[in-house]
C-alpha cells in the first residue's frame, strides 16, 4: 500500500465524497464523484448552496472531508500531512473576492505567494514580473491594488495563483465581481493559460455563460453532481 | 518581497498606531534606562567615598540602610588596626552638609592630621589644621576653587567659622570636592565622639587581603568589609533597594508594555484576519505568520527602545539639574543600561505579540476568509 501522504498520479478524483457540518445540521456535499483529468478545464455549476465553493475547497485542502476520498494531483486529501506545501506547490486559488493586500504593490501581492518556495529570493521580483506580463499587466506592476479596476485586480490574482507554477488551478467564482468586459477578459486569460501552461483548471461559477468556456461541465443541486456535460455538446 | 519587507510594509500602513506602540515601548524604556543610569550613578557616587582612602579595604558597620550612617567606636578601630596583617587603620568620620545651593551634600571628613599620609592626602597649599583645633578646616582643591577660597580664608562649616589652613588633594574628584576637619571637633559637632565612620585599612605587602578581611569579619561580625563597589551593597542596604527597583521596574515595564502591545497588536490582528487567512491560503505555514507578526513587534521594540534611550537622556539631566539632586547624581551611562533598555522593549514586544501571533497562525483559512 502506498504512502497516502505521497504523490501518486496527476489528476483530481473524488469518490463518495461527503461534507457534513454543524453535528449533522448541513449536508453540503452528499456523495460526490468526480474526476478531472490532467490538463482539463472543468466548470462546476450549480445554485446557490448546492456545494460546489464547498468541493472546491476540499480540492484545495482549506478543509477535509467527513467521509470519502479525495485525491488531488495524487496526494490523499484525507492524509495529507504538509497541507501549507500543498497549498503552495500543487494549486493555485484564484476566489471571488481578489484578496490583494492593498498595501503592497502589484508586483509585492504576486511575490507574497512565492514565500518559502524553492525559488532563490532574487529570481522572485523577476518572476513575478513576467507573470504580470502573461497576465497583460506588467505596466501596472507598482500599482496599488486600490488604483486597479475589478477585471485587473483578478489578474493580478491569477498571477499571485500561478506564482510557484501550480499543475492545477482552482477559481472560486472568479468573474462573480466583475462586469462584463472584464468577465470576457478573464475567462479568455484562462483559455489561454490552460494552452500555454497546460494547467488543469476547475473553476466554480453559478453562471452559465462562464461555465460555456469550459470542456466539461459539471452540474451540482443538493450536495451532489446531477449531470456532466461537454461544452460541445450543449 | 522578504519577509522584513512586508513587515515594514504593514508598519507604515498603520504609521500612527505604529508610532503609538513605539512611543510607549520608548517611555517604558525610558523609565527602565533612566533607573539604571541613576541608580548606577549613585552607586558610583556613594562608593566613590570608599575610594578617597586609598586603601585595600573599607570596614564599615554591617547592615545599615546607609553608609553614612554606620558607626565604629574607638575599641572596635584598636581592634581592627591590631588585627594579624593589618599595616594601619585609618578611622574617619563622614558627614555632609548643605552649604548652599549648589553644595547640598557637601562631604566633610574628620581626620586626624597624623593620619593624613595614611590616607593618601597630599597638602598642596599651606598646612594641616592642629589635631584639636577646634576652628580649622583643609579644604580639597576642587572645592577652594569652586567656592573662591584659598588659605587663610573663612570657611562656614560643621556649623561654625573655620580658617582654611590648607588646600589638599586625594587625587579622588568626589574628596577634592569636600573639606577635612580635625577629628575630635567633627565627632564634637555631631555628638559623636569616640566614633568614626569608616575604617580605611592597608594591608602589609605579602598578606592576602581576602585572607585579613575574613578574619576581620569573622572576629567581628558587626562589621564587614567593602573592596569593590559591587560589593558597597553589603554595607548600604539603600543602593541595594535602589538596584532592586531599577530591577522591579524592568520587570514591570515588561508585563505592563507587554499588555499595552498586545492588546494593540490584537486589534490589528482583528483587522486583518482575511490577510491571515489569505496568506494560509495561498501557503504560508503557521511559522511565518508567527515571523511576521512578532517580526513587527521586533521592529516596533527596536524603535521603541532607541526612542527611549533618547528620552532618557533628556529625563537625566532633568533630574541631574533638580535642586535636590544637583551634585549628587552623576548620570552613569553603562553598556548594561541600554542592553537593559534593549531587552525590556524586545521583552515587551515578543511577549506582547507572541499571543496575537499564534492567534494569526491558527486561523482557519476558509473562516479567516470569509471574515467581515
Amino acid at each position: 500500500m502506498s504512502d497516502p501522504g505521497v504523490k501518486t498520479r496527476s489528476e483530481i478524483e473524488a469518490h463518495e465524497v461527503e461534507k457534513i457540518y454543524d453535528d449533522g445540521m448541513i449536508r453540503a456535499l452528499a456523495g460526490v464523484d468526480l474526476t478531472v483529468a490532467k490538463g482539463e478545464f472543468v466548470a462546476i455549476t450549480g445554485p446557490s448552496g448546492c456545494g460546489k465553493s464547498t468541493l472546491l475547497h476540499l480540492f484545495a485542502a482549506l478543509d477535509r472531508p467527513t467521509s470519502g476520498t479525495i485525491r488531488v494531483d495524487g496526494y490523499d486529501m484525507n492524509h495529507l500531512r504538509h497541507s501549507n506545501r500543498f497549498r503552495r506547490q500543487e494549486i493555485g486559488l484564484v476566489f471571488q473576492l481578489h484578496n490583494l493586500l492593498p498595501r503592497l504593490s502589484v508586483l509585492g501581492n504576486v511575490e507574497i505567494a512565492m514565500a518559502g518556495s524553492h525559488r532563490p529570493y532574487a529570481e522572485r521580483s523577476v518572476y513575478a514580473q513576467k507573470l504580470l506580463g502573461d497576465v497583460d499587466i506588467a505596466h501596472l506592476a507598482d500599482r496599488r491594488p486600490t488604483q486597479l479596476s475589478g477585471g485587473e485586480r483578478q489578474r493580478v490574482a491569477i498571477a499571485r495563483a500561478l506564482a510557484n507554477d501550480p499543475p492545477i488551478l482552482l477559481a472560486d467564482e472568479p468573474t462573480g465581481s466583475l462586469d462584463s468586459a472584464s468577465v470576457e477578459a478573464v475567462l479568455g486569460l484562462f483559455q489561454r493559460l490552460r494552452q500555454e501552461r497546460r494547467v488543469t483548471i476547475v473553476l466554480v461559477t453559478h453562471d452559465n455563460v462562464v461555465a460555456g468556456v469550459a470542456d466539461r461541465i459539471v452540474q451540482m443541486l443538493d450536495g451532489k453532481v446531477v449531470s456532466e456535460q461537454a461544452t460541445r455538446s450543449l | 518581497m522578504s519577509l522584513v519587507r512586508l513587515v515594514l510594509a504593514n508598519l507604515w500602513a498603520k504609521k500612527s498606531r505604529s508610532i503609538g506602540i513605539a512611543f510607549a515601548i520608548g517611555i517604558a524604556v525610558m523609565t527602565v534606562v533612566t533607573l539604571t543610569v541613576v541608580s548606577s550613578g549613585l552607586e558610583n557616587a556613594a562608593a566613590a567615598v570608599l575610594t578617597i582612602g586609598k586603601s585595600d579595604f573599607t570596614v564599615a558597620q554591617n547592615g545599615v540602610s546607609d553608609i553614612l550612617f554606620s558607626s565604629i567606636d574607638d575599641g572596635q578601630l584598636h581592634n581592627v588596626g591590631s588585627t594579624k596583617g593589618v599595616a594601619n587603620a585609618v578611622g574617619v568620620l563622614l558627614e555632609t552638609e548643605k552649604i548652599n545651593a549648589a553644595n547640598p551634600l557637601f562631604l566633610e571628613i574628620g581626620i586626624d592630621p597624623g593620619d593624613l599620609s595614611h590616607f593618601g592626602v597630599t597638602v598642596v597649599a599651606g598646612k594641616p589644621y592642629g589635631a584639636t583645633a577646634n576652628h580649622q578646616v583643609m579644604l580639597g582643591w576642587r572645592a577652594a576653587q569652586n567656592l573662591g577660597l584659598h588659605v587663610g580664608a573663612r570657611f562656614e562649616g560643621n556649623g561654625t567659622w573655620n580658617t582654611v589652613t590648607g588646600i589638599f588633594s586625594t587625587g579622588i574628584a568626589y574628596g577634592d570636592l569636600g573639606a577635612m576637619f580635625p577629628l575630635p571637633a567633627l565627632q564634637a559637632r555631631n555628638r559623636v565622639a569616640g566614633s568614626v565612620t569608616l575604617i580605611f585599612v592597608k594591608v602589609v605587602p605579602g598578606f592576602s587581603i581576602p585572607k585579613v578581611e575574613k578574619s576581620l569579619t569573622s572576629s567581628h561580625p558587626e562589621l564587614t568589609t567593602i573592596r569593590t563597589a559591587s560589593e558597597f551593597g553589603r554595607a548600604d542596604r539603600n543602593l541595594v533597594f535602589l538596584q532592586a527597583a531599577a530591577t522591579g521596574s524592568t520587570v514591570l515595564a515588561i508585563l505592563i508594555g507587554a499588555v499595552i502591545v498586545g492588546n494593540t497588536m490584537l486589534l490589528s490582528l482583528f483587522e486583518r484576519t482575511r490577510e491571515f487567512g489569505l496568506l494560509r491560503a495561498i501557503g504560508w505555514t503557521r511559522t511565518r505568520v508567527v515571523f511576521l507578526v512578532v517580526g513587527e513587534g521586533i521592529v516596533l521594540a527596536v524603535a521603541g527602545s532607541a526612542t527611549g534611550v533618547g528620552l532618557s537622556f533628556a529625563a537625566t539631566s532633568v533630574l541631574e539639574h533638580l535642586p535636590q539632586l544637583t551634585g549628587v547624581l552623576h548620570a552613569n551611562y553603562t553598556q548594561g543600561a541600554f542592553w537593559r533598555g534593549l531587552y525590556t522593549g524586545l521583552g515587551m514586544a515578543v511577549i506582547g505579540a507572541l499571543y496575537p501571533a499564534l492567534r494569526a497562525a491558527n486561523l482557519t483559512p476558509l473562516k479567516a476568509l470569509s471574515h467581515e
